[in-house]
């Protein structure tokens, strides 16, 4: 996963070498989008092999025998994928302020912040598609296939702007997106908690 | 009556009223106004009386990457400076945007003296002797001076009010009239498709509480459905965009994105469906993905961060209360809407049947003991 973020980071380098050198994007604009990219890939990276290796040893099973509720199950691996996709957040924006040379500055907080929220969000919709995915033929495509187009109006673009705002400074503006994508989380984390029960039984 | 009489009985009725919606969109409904009047009428016809309007008071959003737009936030416009209602060339009035044109959309508007104002937003009346202040942002670069947009008029029906319409579109004003005939099928088709998502919807919860396979039928055959009316709905779109807006999409507008996001959604479960082969793992995994993707986007489309995006230029059919159909054109959509129901029905039905036969063929070859 390190090496992960450090190279999702040095492919935008390279990618935006000219258009940053030339001013034809400033960093501002580049890092909230840049940083949720690498973000969401992470997520769909760590949620596939959340599942797929306990598929793959069998030891989905024997965690489907535990004498828990399922649903304990679900905020177990949400939690555990989110721990590691945070991570991974913290690391990209590290690599991404040193390949840059770019100073969050007293931001940085409000950037991390969006990226906690975001990333909770993330990670309660991606275990349960996560979950869904690890039943099908070609998982490693239909993860993205199914969770992108559930993230891009609930994840992607209110954190992309609520980041930006963050960047800017202002941080009301970036608190209001938060306050959404923090909904969306509960949203998720519901009909997660509710659905994961049918998702892996069987 | 058996099933299969009333299914056919169906199948007509919803093929003539297809015939009767074509035949009363092509020579029934009459065209929409051409009502685009010039910066310079508006002024005259609003100088003839009380009214005194103020102007716009400009916001810019940001935009990342593009040249850096330096109206600032208090910058006042006069309606004259508008070259037609919404889009307006900053270059004729501080010159330092270049050549572009912008799109101004109205987010406020405020009467500071005179009378109320029935709503923020959509049209209403104002009374003599108010000063109305339009809050505008500049949203986006626009797309040239040839489509004029439905957007910010005034004009005076009668000597006592003004009414206004900001930019709510209805059919008051067109710039290409002939396009808007699609109209007659475009949105039919999308509120099938939003009917068909529904279905799915309802149908897999019932499933995952039920177990029954029928109803994991339903959901798949809805679903399908859906992604067909909704294809003709985006296709259908641009082609009258591309008319009157001038461009054939906009990524800006929340209505034609977040139905594009839905198609997304239903491809992939349908892609879901077709990538599992057992058939119980099949309809649980499908039925919770169908609920989770129908949930998303209507939330998507109420949350905080999307809501000041909701004005959108797309044509509001049922929310317009200015410039709305006239009876003609309210009959032959409502007359739209029934054929495309019915048409839905009657696939449905059939898309069924068809699943229930495919499901007795899998059953037949297991029994004879062939590969599958």
């Amino acid at each position: 996963m390190f090496l992960f973020s450090l190279l999702m980071v040095i492919a935008f380098r390279f990618g935006f070498s000219d258009a940053v050198t030339s001013n034809a994007v400033t960093i501002e604009s580049l890092a909230a989008s840049a940083l949720w990219i690498c973000f969401s890939f992470a997520a769909i990276v760590g949620m596939h092999t959340a599942f797929a290796k306990e598929k793959d040893r069998e030891t989905l099973e024997g965690l489907l025998l535990c004498p828990v509720d399922r649903s304990a199950i679900f905020l177990g691996k949400a939690l555990s994928s989110f721990v590691l996709v945070f991570l991974v957040d913290v690391l990209s924006i590290f690599f991404f302020a040193l390949f840059f040379s770019f100073d969050f500055g007293g931001n940085l907080l409000g950037v991390l912040a969006v990226a906690f929220v975001g990333t909770l969000t993330l990670v309660l919709v991606g275990t349960l598609v996560a979950a869904i995915s690890v039943n099908v033929r070609a998982r490693e495509a239909m993860l993205p296939i199914l969770l992108i187009p559930l993230i891009a109006f609930t994840v992607i673009i209110p954190c992309v702007n609520a980041t930006r705002n963050a960047i800017l400074g202002d941080l009301a503006e970036s608190f209001r997106d938060l306050l959404s994508i923090a909904g969306f989380a509960v949203i998720f984390g519901v009909i997660g908690y509710l659905a994961f029960d049918f998702v892996v039984e069987g | 009556m058996d099933k299969h009489r009333l299914g056919f009985i169906i199948a007509i009725v919803s093929a003539v009223l297809v015939l009767l919606t074509t035949y009363l969109a092509m020579f029934y409904a009459p065209l929409p106004q051409t009502g685009v009047r010039s910066a310079d009428e508006i002024m005259s016809s609003v100088e003839g009386s009380h009214i005194q309007v103020v102007g716009f008071v400009c916001a810019v959003v940001s935009r990342t990457g593009s040249p850096v737009v330096d109206v600032s936030e208090t910058t006042v416009f006069s309606l004259a400076d508008l070259v037609d209602y919404q889009r307006f060339r900053v270059a004729s009035i501080e010159g330092h945007l270049g050549e572009q044109w912008w799109t101004v959309r109205p987010i406020d508007a405020t009467v500071t003296s005179g009378g109320p104002l029935p709503g923020p937003y959509v049209g209403g009346e104002i009374a003599l002797g108010a000063n109305l202040s339009v809050h505008a942002k500049v949203v986006e670069e626009s797309i040239g001076p040839n489509s004029a947009i439905t957007g910010f008029s005034l004009s005076i029906p009668d000597s006592k009010s003004v009414s206004f319409d900001l930019g709510g579109g209805g059919f008051g004003t067109m710039s290409a009239p002939v396009a808007q005939k699609i109209f007659y099928f475009h949105m039919p088709s999308a509120w099938i498709s939003y009917l068909a998502f529904f279905v799915t919807l309802v149908s897999s919860a019932l499933y995952l509480k039920s177990r029954d396979a029928k109803y994991d039928r339903w959901a798949h055959s809805a679903a399908e459905l859906g992604v067909l009316f909704s294809t003709i709905a985006i296709l259908t779109g641009p082609i009258w965009a591309k008319q009157e807006w001038g461009v054939y999409w906009r990524w800006s507008d929340t209505k034609l994105v977040t139905t594009f996001i839905l198609w997304l959604v239903y491809i992939g479960y349908l892609m879901l469906r077709a990538s599992v082969s057992d058939s119980g793992t099949r309809a649980r995994v499908s039925a919770v993905y169908g609920i989770v993707g129908f949930v998303t986007v209507p939330m998507s489309l109420l949350s905080a961060r999307i809501a000041p995006l909701l004005r959108s230029s797309h044509p509001e059919v049922i929310a317009s209360n200015t410039g709305g159909l006239s009876p003609e054109a309210g009959l032959t959509i409502g007359i739209a809407v029934v054929a495309f129901t019915m048409l839905f029905i009657t696939m449905l039905i059939k898309r069924v049947e068809i699943a229930e036969s495919e499901e007795e063929l899998e059953e037949l070859k297991r029994t004879i003991g062939g590969e599958d």
